[in-house]
C-alpha cells in the first residue's frame, strides 16, 4: 500500500486528474462503446463507491450490506416526490441522504462493536432486513417488488425559467459536478485527522484505542460517511431514470460494490469508479459479440476470476503502487540501505557525543492530575482464567514522579497485570487508580485520555505509515480527545501536534527517519519509536513492557539514558527482564511470582531478598514442581 | 443526402398511405418525436427487445426471444406468412426491421438501462420484452417519458394497464382480472358450485393482484375461502404452506406462484398429497410448467394462459405460427413466445395503417382499433382506448391425462376459448389514467 | 394461534428442513474454519449436485448409484476448484477470497445455464420414496422422512471423521491454529485440498438428494446458501457441531414462524442473526476469543 503522502506540498494531482477525465469522458470514451447514459451510470456508482471506500480500503471495515442505505435513500426520495409531499427534488434528494444517514447511524452503532467476518455478517443481515421490508410492510410506500416509477428528474432555477435536466448530457453533467464535490469532500475527509485514525485503524486497530481514541466511535462515522454517500446516489438514480427499482435493496447491489471496488482498487477513492467503468462496459459489450448471447455472464465470471487472481491491488491499486514506488524509489531505496548499515553494525549510525541528560520537551500538556502523591495504586487486582489464576491479589503503590520496577521470572504475571494496569483487560476483582481517579472499568482509550500510555513488549507500530504519521496518531489522540469530527481540515494543521511530534522525533533520534514507513526501519529503531508513541501522548504514567528486549548492549545503554531523561517528566513502570538494568534504573521494585506479590521494595531490599533469589534459581520450597 | 432521403420517405409513405384504407382524420400530431423520424432511415427501423436471458426468468425469456425473431424474420421476408397477415411488402413500409436483444437478467433496472441505450444509441422507434410486471411497469413508463412505443412482453398484473398505465404502452396478455372473471365459471361449471378453497399466494403485488381477482369471482362463483398461504417470492421450501393447506379442508387448491415457485410448490404439493384430496387450478400457467412438472401431475389441473399451440386447429394464422415456430426451433411455442409473435404483429400491422412510424399516429391507430379489430392467431382483437389493454379471446385449458397425449408436448385440451369482451374489467377499475401524447 | 396439531406439523416439518440446512452449512463452515475462505461458490455448487444426479438419472435406473457417481463427481470437482484456484488465495486478505470464489459461483451457474437451459429439469422421487407417510395426525412425504434419515447418516459419518481418525484431528487442529499444526510438520496443505473437497461434497450431497423435491434450475442454491450463512453464524463459525444443531433450529424457526405467518419465515432467521451477531457473535459452538 502506498505510504499516503500528507504534508505542506499536499498535492492536488489527484483532483485534476479526476476533473479532466470528467470533462473529456463523454467526448472520448463514445468511441470505446460507453454512451452517456453508461457513463452516468457509472458514475452514480463511483458516488457510492467514494463512501463505501472510505469504510472499506480506508478504515478496513467490509460491508454486504451498503444496498440498504442505497435504497433507502432512493425510496425515500421516490417517495416523497411521487406522493407530492414535496415539489423540489433537491429537499427529497437531501431528506433522502439524511434518511439514509440516519439509518446508518443505528445499523452502525449496532455493526461496528464487531470486526472482521462478523462485522460483515451484520451487515448482511441488515441489507437483506431492508430487502424485505421494501418488497413486503412497506410495499404501499415503495411499490413492492415493482418500485416506483414516474420520480421526476431535477430542475434548475424557478418557475417558469426553470431548467429540466433532461437525460444524455445534462444528467451526465449534473452527476459529474456532484461527483466531483463528493470526491474533493472525500480527498479531504481521509486527509484530515479522522481520516488519518481511520487509516490507523485499519493498520492496528488496538493500537489505535492504546492511544486514547475512541475507535467505535470513529468507525461509526466512516460506515455514516459511506451511508450518506450512498443514500445520495439511491436518490439520484431514481431521479435520473425516473424509476426507483426495487433491486436497489438486493443483495447482489452490495455485491456488485464489493466487486466493482476491489477490480478497480480499494482505498484509492476512485477505485470504485474505474471498477464500475470496467465491469459495465464489459457487460453491455460482450453481449455485443455475436454468439455470445447468452454466454456474456460466463465470459465476464472467468475474466474477473483471472483479474482478482492477478491484480492484488485492484487496477487503480496498481497504478497508484507503481507511480509511488516510481516516485518514492530513490528515498525508499535509501533508507533500506540504512537500516541495513545500522542492523549490520548494531549502532546507531549517528553516534552521540558525550550524553548528557536532557529535558523532555512534550509541548502537548498532560491531563490534569490530582496533587496527591501516589501516581498509580494497585489494589487487590486479581485475573483469573478459569482455575488458572494469572494475577492473585496483588498490590502496591507507585510514587509520582519515580521509575518503578515491576520484575519476576516467566509465567508470574507480568504482562497480565501492566493489561490491567490500563484497563486493556479487566480485572476479575481489585482495581487501579491513577491519582486518585478509577482507571479499571474504563476502557484503554479512557484510560490514555486520563494520561496513562504503554509501550508494548510487541511492537504495535503502524507499519505502512511513515515515522511522523505514526507519532502524530499518538499526538493526535490526546489533544482531540476520543472523537472529534474535524473531517475537513488537513491532519497536520495542528500546530501544537507537529510541534509535539517534532519534540519526540527529536528526542528518539529519529529525525534523519521522519518520513520512512515503519516497516523499513532497524528493529532498534521501531522500538524507540513504539516508546515514543507512548510518549507523544503525553502521559502522567509510562508504562514501558520490556523496553530492552531484543536490543544490543549500545542501545541498550542509550535508551536507559533515554527512560532516566523521560523519568524527569513522568512517572514511569517498567517490566524488565534485564536486572542489571533494573537495577541501576528503578527507584522501587515490586517482584512477583505466580501471579503474587512476593516482594516490594527499593532496590537493595530487592537483592538481598532471599525468597527473590530462591524463586529466580528454581523455586519455593513451599511450591509444587511445576 | 439525408433531405432528399426525407422526400423519398414522406413520398413513399404517401403512396403506401393511398392504398390502405383511410384513417380517420386525427388531430395534427407533431413531425418529430421522440426517435420519429431519426431512427427512420430509408430501408431499416431498429427495435430494442429488453429480455431476461439469465437469472430466475431466463427460461420464459428464451421463448419469448424466439417468439420476436420469429416474427421479425417473417416480417421482413415479406413472404406468404407476412402477406397473411395484412402486411404488404418486405417489411414494415419498405424498411427491414434491425433488432437487438440486451439481457436484463430479470432485473427492472436493467431493463431501463439497456432500453434508455437503445434509445440513445440506436434510436429505436419500437421497444419491446419484458418477462415480469415490475419490468413492463418502469419500461412503460420510459417509453412515454422519451415518446418511444413500448409493446408490453411478459407480464399479468392489473397494474399495467391500471394505476401504472401509460399513453406509449400496449399490452395483448389478459391481465389477472380477465384471467380470473374467465376462469372461475368454467371450472365452477366442471367442479361444482359449493367448493372450499385453498390459495398459495406468493407475496409481491403480482400475486396479490392475482388473488385479489380470482378471490373475487370464485367467491361469486359460490366457492368458499378456507386458507391462504403467503409465501415469500423465491421460496424454495413450500413444506409448511403446504402442510397448512393440507390441513386447511380445501376441495380446490389455487396455486398462483409462477415460474421456478410454480414448479417447486406444486411438485412438493403432490408430494404432501395435497393434490391426491384437492383439485389444482392455475389462474395464471407459466409457460413450461407442464414440461417441468411432467404429466402425471399436469392431468387435470384447470388453468388459463395467453396462447396453447392446440389453438392451431382452430385458427390459421396460429397454425402458421405454431408450424413456423417448431420448424425453427424444433419445440412447440410456449405462450411467452406467443406474446412476441403477436406484439411484433400487431405493431407492424398498426404502423402499415397508420402509414407512417411516428408514435403518435401509431397510437391513435391502435387506440381506434375497436373499430377495425386485427385478425389474429386468437382471432380479432383489439385494443381499448382508454387503458390500452388488448380485449380478445382467453383459452381455458385442462391437463391431459398422460395417456390422451398425441406428442410428447400436447399437455392440455382447450376446455374454452372465453370471449374477451364478456370479462374486461371496467377500464377506470384500477386507476388507470393515460398520460398525453407529447 | 395456530392449533397444536398445526405446530406440531410445522416442528416436525422444521427438522427436515434443518436437516438439509444442517448438511449444507456444515460443508460451509469446516470450509471455513480449515481454511478461512467464506466459499460464495457454496450456492452454485449444491445446483451442480442436483444437475448432476439429473445427469446420471438418464443413464441409471438406480437413485443410490447416481448417489454414489454423483458423490464422485463433486470429489473431483472440489479438488480441481482447490488445485487450480483456490489455493492461490491462502495467503491473500479475506475480501480476495470471498471474490475469487464468488467469481466461481458465477462461472459455476452460467455453465449450467449453457448447458441445460434456464428451465427447470425434472428428478422424479425415487422410487422407494414414493408417496406419503401418515405420522398419527400428519401425512408427509415419504421420501422427505428418508431424507432425515440418509442426513443423519452423513452427518454421523462426517461426525466419525472428523472426530475419530487422525485426519480429523489433523483438521479440527487446523481450525484452532493453522500455524501450529504446519509447525509440527504436518502436511497442511493436502490437508486443506481434503476438508475442500469434503465440503465440496457434501453441499452437493445436499443438491442430490434435495433434486427430487424442489425446481431444479440454474438459481436453485442462492437461496440456501444465504440462508447457510445464517446457520455458520448461529453455530458458530467454523464449528462443525454448530452446523448441525444450528441447521435444525433454523428449520425450526422458518417453520414455526410460517405457522403464524409464512411471508415473514425468512426474514426472522436475519433478523436472528443480527440479534446473534450483536449479542453473542461466537454464536452456539463458536469460542469467545474469536470475535
Amino acid at each position: 500500500m502506498k505510504v499516503v503522502p500528507v504534508g505542506r506540498a499536499r498535492s492536488y494531482l489527484p483532483e485534476f486528474a479526476v476533473l479532466v477525465t470528467l470533462v473529456a469522458a463523454p467526448i472520448a470514451l463514445p468511441y470505446l462503446g460507453f454512451s452517456t447514459d453508461l457513463l452516468t451510470r457509472v458514475l452514480n456508482w463511483g458516488l457510492i463507491g467514494l463512501g463505501f471506500d472510505i469504510l472499506f480500503g480506508l478504515t478496513g471495515l467490509l460491508s454486504f450490506g451498503q444496498a440498504a442505505f442505497y435504497g433507502v435513500g432512493g425510496f425515500v426520495t421516490a417517495y416523497l416526490l411521487v406522493s407530492g409531499a414535496l415539489n423540489s427534488v433537491w429537499l427529497a434528494l437531501a431528506a433522502g441522504t439524511a434518511a439514509a444517514g440516519f439509518a446508518g447511524l443505528v445499523v452502525g452503532w449496532l455493526a461496528v462493536r464487531r470486526i472482521g467476518i462478523y462485522f460483515t455478517m451484520i451487515t448482511l443481515a441488515f441489507g437483506q432486513m431492508a430487502y424485505f421490508m421494501e418488497n413486503s410492510p412497506l410495499s404501499d410506500y415503495t411499490g413492492g417488488e415493482n418500485g416506483i416509477p414516474g420520480v421526476p428528474v431535477p430542475v434548475l432555477g424557478f418557475g417558469e425559467h426553470a431548467i429540466r435536466i433532461s437525460a444524455g448530457l445534462p444528467m451526465y453533467t449534473l452527476f459529474a459536478v456532484i461527483f466531483f464535490a463528493g470526491y474533493v469532500l472525500a480527498r479531504r475527509i481521509v486527509g484530515s485527522p479522522v481520516g488519518a485514525v481511520l487509516l490507523a485503524i485499519k493498520e492496528n486497530t488496538g493500537r489505535v484505542a492504546m492511544l486514547g481514541h475512541n475507535v467505535p466511535a470513529y468507525k461509526l462515522t466512516a460506515f455514516v460517511i459511506a451511508a450518506l454517500y450512498a443514500g445520495l446516489a439511491g436518490g439520484l438514480l431514481g431521479s435520473f431514470q425516473s424509476y426507483m427499482p426495487p433491486d436497489a435493496f438486493a443483495l447482489e447491489t452490495s455485491g456488485q460494490l464489493v466487486v466493482q471496488t476491489i477490480v478497480g482498487g480499494a482505498g484509492t477513492l476512485v477505485g470504485p469508479l474505474v471498477g464500475a467503468a470496467v465491469w459495465m462496459w464489459l457487460r453491455d459489450n460482450l453481449q455485443l459479440v455475436p454468439g455470445l448471447a447468452t454466454l456474456w455472464k460466463l465470459v465476464l465470471g472467468l475474466a474477473f476470476i483471472v483479474l482478482v487472481i492477478g491484480l492484488r491491488r485492484g487496477i487503480c491499486g496498481e497504478i497508484a503502487h507503481w507511480w509511488s514506488e516510481r516516485r518514492n524509489y530513490a528515498a525508499l531505496r535509501a533508507a533500506e540501505a540504512a537500516t541495513q548499515a545500522i542492523e549490520a553494525t548494531g549502532e546507531r549510525i549517528v553516534k552521540p557525543s558525550v550524553r548528557r541528560a536532557r529535558d523532555v520537551m512534550l509541548p502537548l500538556p498532560s491531563p490534569a492530575i490530582g496533587a496527591s502523591d501516589i501516581a498509580l495504586d494497585v489494589r487487590a487486582l486479581a485475573r483469573h482464567y478459569g482455575g488458572l489464576k494469572a494475577v492473585d491479589g496483588v498490590s502496591f503503590k507507585v510514587m509520582r514522579g519515580s521509575i518503578h520496577a515491576v520484575i519476576g521470572p516467566n509465567g508470574a504475571g507480568k504482562s497480565t497485570l501492566f493489561k490491567m494496569l490500563l484497563d486493556e483487560i479487566s480485572p476479575s476483582s481489585g482495581d487501579v487508580l491513577l491519582f486518585g481517579a478509577k482507571v479499571t472499568g474504563s476502557g484503554v482509550s479512557h484510560a490514555a485520555q486520563f494520561g496513562i500510555a504503554k509501550s508494548n513488549q510487541l511492537n504495535q507500530l503502524f507499519p505502512n505509515l511513515s515515522v511522523r504519521q505514526n507519532l502524530r496518531i499518538a499526538a493526535l489522540g490526546r489533544r482531540r480527545g476520543p472523537l472529534r469530527l474535524d473531517l475537513l481540515r488537513p491532519a497536520d494543521s495542528l500546530p501544537e501536534v507537529e510541534e509535539q511530534v517534532g519534540s519526540v522525533l527529536a528526542l528518539l533520534d529519529l529525525v534523519g527517519r521522519a518520513d520512512t514507513p515503519a516497516h523499513i526501519l532497524a528493529y532498534g529503531e521501531k522500538r524507540r519509536l513504539e516508546i515514543g508513541m507512548a510518549l507523544a501522548t503525553s502521559p502522567n504514567v509510562l508504562l514501558l513492557d520490556e523496553p530492552l528486549a531484543g536490543m544490543s548492549p549500545a542501545e541498550r545503554a542509550a535508551t536507559c539514558a533515554l527512560i532516566r531523561d523521560i523519568a524527569r517528566a513522568c512517572t514511569i513502570v517498567i517490566v524488565e527482564h534485564d536486572l542489571d538494568a533494573i537495577f541501576e534504573l528503578a527507584e522501587r521494585i515490586t517482584v512477583l511470582y505466580e501471579g503474587r506479590l512476593l516482594a516490594d521494595g527499593s532496590p537493595e531490599e530487592i537483592r538481598r531478598n532471599q525468597r527473590v533469589q530462591d524463586a529466580y534459581l528454581g523455586g519455593l520450597h513451599a511450591h509444587e514442581s511445576a | 443526402m439525408k433531405f432528399d432521403r426525407r422526400q423519398l420517405l414522406l413520398g413513399a409513405g404517401a403512396a403506401a398511405g393511398l392504398m390502405l384504407p383511410r384513417p380517420t382524420a386525427f388531430a395534427q400530431s407533431p413531425s418529430g418525436i421522440g426517435t420519429f423520424p431519426d431512427g427512420v432511415s430509408a430501408d431499416s427501423v431498429f427495435v430494442g427487445l429488453t429480455i431476461p436471458l439469465t437469472g430466475v426468468f431466463s427460461g420464459d425469456g428464451g421463448d419469448l426471444k424466439l417468439g420476436y425473431e420469429l416474427a421479425i424474420a417473417q416480417i421482413n421476408a415479406g413472404g406468404d406468412v407476412a402477406q397473411k397477415w395484412g402486411l404488404k411488402g418486405k417489411g414494415i413500409l419498405g424498411r427491414q426491421i434491425r433488432h437487438k436483444v440486451s439481457d436484463t437478467e430479470g432485473k427492472p433496472n436493467l431493463d431501463v438501462q439497456s432500453a434508455t441505450q437503445f434509445i440513445q444509441r440506436d434510436k429505436a422507434i419500437m421497444l419491446s420484452g419484458s418477462v415480469s410486471s415490475a419490468s413492463a411497469i418502469a419500461l412503460e413508463e420510459l417509453g412515454s417519458r422519451e415518446k418511444v412505443l413500448y409493446m408490453v412482453g411478459i407480464a399479468g398484473s392489473n397494474d399495467v394497464t391500471g394505476k401504472n398505465c401509460q399513453r406509449y404502452g400496449f399490452r395483448s396478455q389478459q391481465n389477472a382480472y380477465m384471467a380470473a372473471k374467465a376462469l372461475a365459471p368454467v371450472v365452477a361449471k366442471a367442479l361444482g358450485k359449493n367448493i372450499k378453497t385453498a390459495f398459495l399466494v406468493p407475496d409481491y403485488t403480482y400475486g396479490h393482484t392475482v388473488y385479489d381477482s380470482f378471490a373475487k369471482f370464485s367467491k361469486e362463483q359460490g366457492w368458499q375461502q378456507v386458507g391462504k398461504e403467503v409465501v415469500p417470492l423465491g421460496t424454495t421450501d413450500y413444506s409448511s404452506a403446504l402442510l397448512n393447506i393440507a390441513n386447511s379442508g380445501a376441495d380446490v387448491f389455487v396455486n398462483i406462484a409462477f415460474g421456478a415457485d410454480a414448479v417447486a410448490s406444486t411438485k412438493q404439493a403432490e408430494q404432501f398429497g395435497v393434490l391426491k384430496r384437492m383439485k389444482l387450478v392455475v389462474p395464471n400457467l407459466s409457460s413450461f410448467q407442464d414440461k417441468e412438472l411432467g404429466a402425471e401431475i399436469m392431468q387435470g389441473v384447470y388453468g388459463s394462459c395467453d396462447f396453447w399451440w392446440g389453438l392451431q386447429d382452430r385458427n390459421a394464422l396460429a397454425k402458421t405460427f405454431v408450424e413456423t415456430f417448431v420448424a425453427q426451433n424444433k419445440y412447440y411455442p410456449r405462450w411467452g413466445a406467443h406474446v412476441g409473435y403477436l406484439q411484433s404483429y400487431l405493431w407492424a400491422m398498426s404502423v402499415e395503417r397508420a402509414g407512417t412510424f411516428n408514435p403518435v399516429e401509431v397510437i391513435k391507430t391502435m387506440e381506434g382499433s375497436k373499430a377495425q379489430p386485427y385478425d389474429t392467431t386468437i382471432g380479432k382483437v383489439y385494443f381499448r382506448a382508454e387503458d390500452h389493454q388488448m380485449v380478445r379471446s382467453i383459452p381455458i385449458l385442462r391437463g391431459k391425462a398422460p395417456s390422451a397425449m398425441k406428442n410428447p408436448e400436447d399437455f392440455y385440451d382447450i376446455v374454452d376459448l372465453v370471449d374477451g369482451e364478456s370479462v374486461m374489467n371496467p377500464p377506470d377499475l384500477f386507476g388507470c389514467k393515460l398520460g398525453p401524447y407529447s | 394461534m395456530p392449533s397444536w396439531p398445526a405446530l406440531l406439523s410445522q416442528a416436525f416439518n422444521g427438522l427436515a428442513l434443518g436437516a438439509l440446512l444442517a448438511l449444507v452449512s456444515s460443508g460451509l463452515t469446516i470450509i471455513l474454519g480449515t481454511l478461512g475462505v467464506l466459499n460464495f461458490a457454496h450456492g452454485a455448487l449444491f445446483a451442480v449436485g442436483a444437475y448432476a444426479v439429473f445427469v446420471i438419472l438418464q443413464y441409471t435406473q438406480s437413485f443410490v448409484l447416481a448417489l454414489v457417481i454423483g458423490c464422485g463427481f463433486m470429489l473431483l470437482l472440489g479438488f480441481l476448484l482447490e488445485r487450480i484456484i483456490i489455493r492461490l488465495f491462502y495467503n491473500r486478505p479475506h475480501e480476495d477470497q470471498i471474490l475469487v470464489t464468488y467469481g466461481v459461483g458465477i462461472v459455476l451457474v452460467e455453465c449450467i445455464r449453457a448447458a441445460f437451459g434456464g428451465n427447470a429439469q425434472r428428478v422424479p422421487t425415487p422410487s422407494w420414496g414414493q408417496g406419503a407417510t401418515q405420522l398419527g395426525f400428519l401425512i408427509y412425504p415419504t421420501y422427505r422422512l428418508q431424507l432425515i434419515a440418509i442426513i443423519a447418516m452423513l452427518l454421523l459419518s462426517l461426525y466419525l471423521v472428523l472426530y475419530r481418525t487422525s485426519m480429523g484431528l489433523v483438521v479440527r487442529a487446523g481450525i484452532e491454529n493453522p500455524g501450529m499444526v504446519g509447525i509440527l510438520g504436518i502436511n497442511l496443505r493436502r490437508t486443506f485440498l481434503l476438508v475442500f473437497a469434503i465440503g465440496v461434497v457434501a453441499v452437493g450431497l445436499a443438491g442430490m438428494l434435495y433434486a427430487p423435491v424442489v425446481a431444479v434450475t440454474p438459481d436453485m442454491g442462492a437461496n440456501f446458501m444465504a440462508q447457510s450463512f445464517v446457520v455458520i453464524v448461529l453455530g458458530g463459525l467454523g464449528s462443525f457441531p454448530g452446523a448441525v444443531i444450528g441447521g435444525l433450529i433454523a428449520g425450526e424457526i422458518i417453520s414455526l414462524t410460517s405457522a403464524f405467518n409464512s411471508s415473514y419465515s425468512e426474514v426472522m432467521l436475519y433478523a436472528l442473526m443480527a440479534l446473534l451477531l450483536v449479542l453473542r457473535p461466537q454464536g452456539l459452538f463458536g469460542s469467545e476469543g474469536r470475535v
